[in-house]
């Protein structure tokens, strides 16, 4: 025997003996010495006639065994227990139902599109809610990473950003950090020969990666010393940059790449999940300077705690390594560090969206369980006699509810795969078209985690849904169901008329909780519509510039490019005016604090909010619609170094600074920061509040300073502009851009847009809300309707003796039809008064998401209920037509 | 059992119904009788041969009936009186059933 023969039996013995184990344990013990040896036996006699043989009867022997296997389990259960097995019967069963379905296709097909559409709503909304709060950051131990910031309240601030000189601080004393970084968003111009590019980005110090646990997977990160106080002009590449302009190649590293009209180097490339916050498309050294003069507050944090470390002990400990800043040079405690949870802060602007959600997409999933349980319980009322046949032939009530809870589970898996279908593909339409919507840092994704979640919804579904017929059998009256024979039409039993009554009521309750809901949610959305953001967005096209410090090193040559591009937009046939500022509605915050003058310094930890302060030109308010309520606008040839400094005013300022003075016009403050300048400014005019964090959020004391006021050496790099029109928002765009182009080609357009698209986009996540609100309350209308309608059928089928003889001895069809309507009403009155206590409770959860609509709004629940009451009329009136079509006598004589 | 008796529980009775057996034994005999057509592998052979014993067709035998030639099996099975029956009953039906097919395919007509 040659070595290769050897090894092949070998092989052959040892798959035939591992292949064995399958079969049930007392076969193997009693026939295994005796099955080996026969097929080592013969398994010698083909090897002999060659290697094909041999193999083709090894294939053969091991085959026989996976054949053969299952059925010699089954045969020992069935010698176990006199029973037949559970899986056998759960097949038998399966098929059973697939059979019964087939012959009620329209009904079967009704029930999996109900439930498929919960199923649908619930596996997307989970998509999104595992995208917003379940799904970890892609890094090695998310759990450890927490969010850093600083607060102010008495700057009526929670998050301040973090103080360069503070981080550092923390960095040196706290102890339960692995290691801690900053951030700061940052945008820049990348030029080359194909053109100017406007590119987000991160400023990050030198720790960042460390801190997140990513290593480039090209190159480097920064060194400690490039992140020093001295600007080193270095840049690490994000995935997605190296991708679409360098086309992925590897010998990117230590080309040089022009940012802001400045040579930068290239040190390295991340690794695709490297994109945190989102959208970052490179990383440049932050250049902190520990001993900067001067508070500024603007960057985030993000720290990595040491194993086992809490995110309570590490918030004393970082209380505790703050300390000296609080002797050193804030006594009165104003800003304190704060930390959280990296998830929990990054989610928490949506929680209450979040939440609705989840809820709304289980009522609907809960009704459609409703609506389906009915019609189960129906289907399982008609088949009362199979089923009493079944049980009086000995089936156990047991196997008969295990035979109904399959039937159940059958339409559940169906619906699933269905549900679970659309639902991936509402997900990817929401990425596609929903994307600026989300937060940068939400990865909605259709995995693993979303079909787990899925198949425990269809599991539940058909629990709850095949739960009510599956008792019902249980109690069958065997004699009564068989005896009474087609006798049973006379009358509907009782207890199952209950049940299905229950049903219905259980889905008008839940169905106006959605109702309402959507209705309060819609109303808040059309008060967002029609809410005044305080300036006039209509024919007003906005966009950003920001001019490189290499280009433009001096304010005055900024403000010079500025000047001359308003003055050329203003020219521009058809445009009305044009200004510039240096925040738009929306957009960027710059704070700062203020005193009226002859008020005392503010004392120790007493309210000193901030204020929101804009460097804007003369025509920027009329540019933008912005209504004067007091004395004028500025010009830009006023002020000047001597001169006093004209600042316009919102009313909320003007109430915070002079709460008892009419007209604050010609009143005087100054700057009020680390250093109390002497710069008096003069308020000219008073103007309305621009709602400048969005329509839901109050706006705070905010003043418009004269951006071309000759004298203020304030930077201009990035501006807004914005420019009003009548001859529509493309001619303008273009117009614009040519202008532009001719002043500086290198110069990209940042952020094009409508003031009425940045308007709408600022409550779009409340639109989108409302939405699919709304599309839950139609889906919730329809299956309560759907199922008041299937009540109603049964009851007239059932009825139709008692009818033919009620008009059989004279009752008129109008008579017939009020009483079918009346159950049908019947029931919705039912549903409301027990929905209504528990829509008022439910819908408070959502009161954060509202405006201008209060949570228990009597119109809306009214509206719901009327559209309830009407729609269930309408839908009752198909059935009641029907029976008032009886015919008394062929009704009398079938019965 | 009238009717539909399985292929190799068949062919293991008839076999068996010559002499006694061990397991290869039978299923070189169950090869020869049908030409090689039917092979009992190893694992239904012996499944079948559990089968027939709870039927009480078949019964395993204390000892070899005779000096082995083969030492490897230990276990050797004889057919049993109602395993007997049960295989002439099969028979029977297989006889009539052939009878009522030639019948109906003679009455079609030959058309010789």
């Amino acid at each position: 025997m040659t070595g290769g023969a050897r090894r092949r039996r070998r092989l052959a013995e040892r798959l035939f003996r591992a292949a064995l184990r399958v079969l049930p344990a007392d076969m193997r013990e009693r026939d295994g010495a005796e099955i080996e040896a026969l097929f080592a036996h013969e398994s010698e006699d083909a090897r002999a006639s060659g290697v094909p043989r041999h193999l083709a009867f090894v294939i053969g022997a091991v085959w026989d065994i996976l054949r053969r296997a299952p059925y010699e389990h089954w045969r020992r259960r069935g010698r176990r227990r006199n029973e037949d097995s559970t899986m056998r019967s759960f097949i038998a069963d399966l098929r059973f139902a697939f059979r019964s379905f087939g012959r009620q296709p329209g009904a079967t097909a009704l029930i999996v599109l109900t439930l498929t559409l919960g199923v649908a709503a619930n596996t997307a909304v989970f998509a999104i809610v595992d995208g917003l709060f379940l799904r970890p950051f892609p890094f090695p131990e998310p759990g450890r990473l927490v969010y850093l910031n600083e607060r102010a309240p008495t700057w009526n601030l929670e998050f301040t950003g973090i103080n360069y000189p503070d981080f550092h601080t923390w960095r040196e004393r706290a102890s339960t950090f692995e290691s801690m970084a900053l951030w700061a968003e940052t945008s820049v111009n990348l030029a080359d020969a194909s053109g100017a590019e406007r590119v987000q980005g991160l400023a990050v110090t030198y720790d960042f990666p460390k801190t997140l646990g990513i290593r480039p997977v090209l190159g480097r990160s920064f060194t400690k010393e490039e992140d020093g106080p001295t600007p080193s002009r270095v840049v690490v590449l994000g995935y997605g940059l190296w991708q679409t302009r360098f086309a992925g190649s590897r010998d990117v590293v230590g080309q040089p790449l022009r940012i802001n009209s400045r040579p930068y180097t290239i040190i390295g490339v991340l690794p695709r999940e490297a994109d945190f916050p989102g959208r970052a498309q490179f990383w440049v050294p932050l250049n902190g300077d520990p001993n900067q003069r001067g508070e500024s507050y603007g960057y985030d944090g993000i720290g990595r705690l040491k194993p086992g470390v809490t995110v309570e002990q590490a918030r004393s400990d970082l209380l505790r390594a703050h300390a000296p800043i609080w002797t050193a040079r804030d006594s009165a405690r104003v800003v304190s560090p704060r930390l959280d949870g990296l998830r929990e802060q990054f989610g928490s602007n949506f929680r209450a969206m979040g939440k609705a959600l989840g809820a709304g997409a289980l009522l609907v999933l809960l009704i459609a369980c409703a609506n389906v349980a009915g019609a189960m319980l129906a289907r399982s009322i008609f088949r009362r006699r199979e089923i009493a046949i079944r049980l009086a032939l000995g089936a156990s009530a047991k196997r008969v509810g295990r035979q109904l809870i399959t039937e159940s589970l059958a339409l559940a898996i169906v619906a699933g795969l269905a549900g679970t279908l659309i639902g991936r593909w509402l997900v990817r339409l929401l990425v596609t078209f929903g994307s600026d919507q989300l937060p940068p840092w939400v990865q909605l994704q259709f995995g693993v985690r979303t079909i787990v979640f899925a198949v425990l919804v269809i599991v539940a579904t058909a629990l709850v849904f095949g739960l009510a017929p599956a008792l019902q059998a249980r109690r069958a009256d065997v004699t009564g169901s068989l005896v009474g024979g087609a006798g049973t039409r006379a009358s509907v039993g009782i207890p199952q008329r209950r049940m299905l009554d229950a049903l219905v009521v259980i889905e008008i309750a839940l169905a106006l909780v959605l109702l309402a809901g959507s209705g309060l949610l819609v109303r808040a959305y059309g008060t967002l519509r029609n809410m005044d953001p305080g300036f006039r967005p209509d024919g007003v096209m906005t966009f950003q510039l920001a001019l490189p410090q290499a280009k433009y090193p001096s304010a005055v040559a900024q403000r010079r490019f500025y000047a001359t591009l308003t003055d050329r937009l203003t020219a521009t046939p058809g445009v009305q005016s044009a200004g510039v500022v240096t925040c738009l509605p929306f957009g960027c915050h710059w704070g700062m604090f203020l005193r009226a003058e002859g008020a005392a310094p503010p004392a120790r930890n007493s309210s000193n909010p901030v204020v929101l302060a804009r460097y804007a030109s003369a025509h920027y308010f009329e540019a933008m619609g912005i209504r004067l309520v007091h004395g004028r606008f500025f010009t830009d040839a006023e002020g000047g170094p001597t001169g006093p400094h004209p600042v316009v005013i919102n009313e909320q300022l003007a109430k915070q600074l002079w709460p008892n003075v009419a007209d604050p016009v010609g009143k005087r403050m100054i700057w009020n920061g680390d250093t109390v300048s002497t710069d008096w400014m003069t308020v000219v005019g008073v103007v309305r509040d621009v709602r400048h964090y969005g329509l839901v959020k109050p706006m705070i004391g905010g003043l418009y300073k004269s951006a071309f006021e000759a004298d203020t050496s304030q930077s201009l790099e990035s501006l807004g502009i914005a420019v009003r029109s009548a001859t529509g928002e493309a001619a303008v765009l273009a117009a614009a851009r040519a202008i532009v182009r001719e002043l500086d080609p290198e110069l990209p357009l940042i952020d094009v847009r409508s003031a009425q698209a940045a308007v709408n986009r600022s409550f779009a996540d409340r639109r989108t809300i409302a939405f699919v609100f709304a599309a839950f309350g139609g889906i919730a209308l329809a299956l309560a309707l759907g199922g008041i309608y299937a009540v109603l059928s049964y009851v007239v089928g059932r009825r139709r003796q008692e009818i033919g003889i009620r008009m059989a001895l004279g009752a008129q069809r109008s008579q017939v039809i009020g009483l079918v309507v009346r159950q049908g009403l019947r029931l919705v009155a039912i549903g409301v008064v027990l929905g209504l206590p528990v829509s008022l409770l439910a819908l408070r959860e959502i009161s954060s998401l509202l405006v201008g609509v209060s949570a228990r709004d009597p119109l809306t629940y009214a509206a719901a209920i009327a559209l309830l009451a009407a729609t269930a009329a309408l839908s009752a009136l198909v059935p009641a037509r029907r029976a008032a079509g009886v015919d008394p006598k062929t009704a009398l004589v079938e019965g | 059992m009238p009717s539909d008796m399985r292929r190799h529980w068949f062919y293991i009775l008839l076999s068996l119904a010559e002499r006694d057996r061990h397991g290869s034994g039978i299923v070189r005999d169950v090869l020869e009788l049908t030409s090689g057509e039917l092979r009992l592998w190893p694992v239904t052979l012996y499944g079948s041969l559990d089968e027939l014993r709870e039927h009480g067709w078949i019964r395993e035998l204390g000892a070899a009936p005779e000096p082995d030639e083969d030492r490897g099996h230990r276990r050797w099975f004889r057919i049993t009186p109602q395993g007997r029956r049960a295989l002439v009953a099969e028979m029977e039906r297989m006889r009539s059933l052939v009878a009522v097919a030639q019948r109906r395919v003679a009455g079609i007509g030959d058309p010789s």
